[in-house]
């Protein structure tokens, strides 16, 4: 009697304890769901624009930080990016031109400050090759031809809804891929570069010269993660005609540690103030890094976080950060406001950055 | 064992919850593969080896598809191949770089 009291009192307890277990199980997994999909996080409140005029002011230091930021425009983070006021969304390969069309457009629907919306279309990597073959710039030799192809690849992407392309590659030696860059010498390259530039940029696409200061397509050693390059004045020769020349809108700053002409005092290019602030002091447009979840420049760190606060604080105005997961890219946006708040990356900076951003928009920038 | 089995899923949901992540399978799988990692760039029928693995798991999660396709190179056996069309560039991992690409935070499919 006493022995069944017992199972049955054991049984009720073991009971309420599955009960107790499902239901936390249940919430447990609700949040962790809430949390992938990034319903967590908290997000501003959109700016006020009047006539297509920002105040700067009007900005939180957040929404300052989210517009310095490209992220991989994927459709399943839509929304979070539109709610964290991301600058930027790049997109890879898809199958067809009215894919893209769909995508873009519905990323710019309801949004206060349009996404740039980014890609690689550079030479001989084509991510609309399912559907559309251009000519690799590596068989272009005329600044006729090169000219031509800017213009044909800046209407095809203007009328997708792009506005930026990650082209061209202006590194000097291509021992990899061999059809990346545009042939012949560092006057060659610059004089083919420059045409289509032009081409890509009569049609309202902003053009990247990559990768800065040079020297990422050649065979590297692979049991390093951190690499190294000498940079000579042939290297720069392109950067330095192409950014006199005006034309140019954005460069993008590569993690390779350079010595020689361009010196990043042992550090990846990419968090070189030095490295940074000398490509500013003759080229306006602007400046944007290399992806930064790359081992080459996590590495160098201990934390992210620490990663972040010098990728930001070097000086670049643009980050490209594709990690797909928006609770980290709001963790970036977070450490970074922290560093600015206690002093280790000035607003001013950031401040510029985005007035550089809000400009390539369209925006008129008040303070 | 019902309750012990839905006290591991808890704690498991909890650990998730504050991004305290314990090794996957794929992880796992990869440390344990002794094979060198090796990612192949190929352009109109040329094949080139590259060591930046990193960059190679990006450019190769740009493409449209990776699809198992096993190629003994020069350079040594690629099981997978990412590609978009026949007029770009493409990419062959071996399972040991694949696998490692498949832990990065943009790859996703």
């Amino acid at each position: 009697m006493v022995k069944n009291q017992k199972k049955k009192r054991s049984n009720i307890v073991q009971k309420w304890i599955f009960v107790l277990l499902l239901s936390l199980v249940l919430v447990l997994g609700g949040l962790n769901l809430a949390k992938a999909r990034g319903l967590l996080l908290i997000f501003p409140e959109p700016p006020q624009i009047v006539n297509q005029t920002i105040s700067l002011g009007s900005l939180t230091l957040e929404q300052k930080i989210a517009q310095m930021v490209i992220v991989h425009g994927a459709e399943w983070n839509m929304n979070q990016w539109k709610k964290l006021q991301m600058g930027g969304i790049h997109l890879f390969a898809l199958k067809t031109p009215e894919l893209y069309q769909r995508i873009i457009s519905e990323y710019q629907q309801n949004v206060t400050i349009p996404f740039l919306v980014t890609v690689d279309l550079e030479g001989c990597w084509n991510p609309f090759s399912y559907f559309k073959n251009f000519t690799a710039i590596s068989e272009v030799n005329t600044t006729e031809g090169a000219y031509a192809l800017g213009k044909e690849e800046g209407h095809f992407l203007k009328r997708l809804g792009f506005t930026v392309d990650f082209s061209p590659v202006v590194d000097l030696e291509d021992e990899i891929w061999k059809c990346r860059s545009f042939p012949g010498d560092e006057k060659e390259i610059s004089r083919l570069a420059q045409a289509y530039i032009e081409g890509m940029q009569s049609e309202g696409i902003l053009a990247t010269a990559k990768h800065y200061p040079g020297k990422t397509l050649v065979i590297k050693d692979p049991h390093k993660y951190l690499v190294s390059a000498e940079i000579s004045e042939e290297d720069l020769y392109p950067y330095l005609s192409l950014t006199s020349g005006s034309e140019l809108k954005g460069v993008m700053v590569s993690h390779v540690i350079s010595e020689g002409a361009v010196d990043s005092e042992g550090k990846p290019a990419v968090v070189s103030a030095l490295v940074i602030n000398k490509l500013k002091s003759n080229f306006s447009g602007l400046i944007f890094s290399d992806e930064v979840n790359m081992l080459g420049l996590k590495d160098y760190y201990a934390s992210l976080e620490e990663m972040y606060l010098a990728v930001f604080g070097a000086g670049n105005d643009l980050i490209i950060n594709f990690n797909d997961d928006p609770n980290e890219i709001h963790h970036m946006i977070q450490v970074v406001k922290k560093g600015v708040e206690e002093g280790q990356i000035l607003e001013e900076q950031i401040n510029a950055s985005v007035r550089k951003v809000l400009g390539m928009k369209g925006f008129t920038v008040v303070e | 064992m019902l309750n012990v089995s839905l006290g591991i899923i808890a704690l498991l949901l909890l650990l998730n919850l504050f991004n305290i992540t314990l090794p996957s399978l794929g992880q796992v799988q990869y440390v344990l593969d002794r094979e060198t990692p090796l990612c192949l760039v190929e352009w109109k029928g040329s094949q080139e080896s590259w060591n930046d693995i990193d960059n190679c798991c990006l450019e190769a999660r740009k493409q449209l598809e990776c699809e198992f396709n096993v190629q003994n190179t020069k350079f040594g056996r690629v099981d997978w191949t990412c590609s978009t069309g026949e007029g770009s560039v493409s990419y062959g991992l071996n399972n040991k770089a694949y696998r490692y690409c498949q832990q990065q935070s943009y790859w996703r499919n």
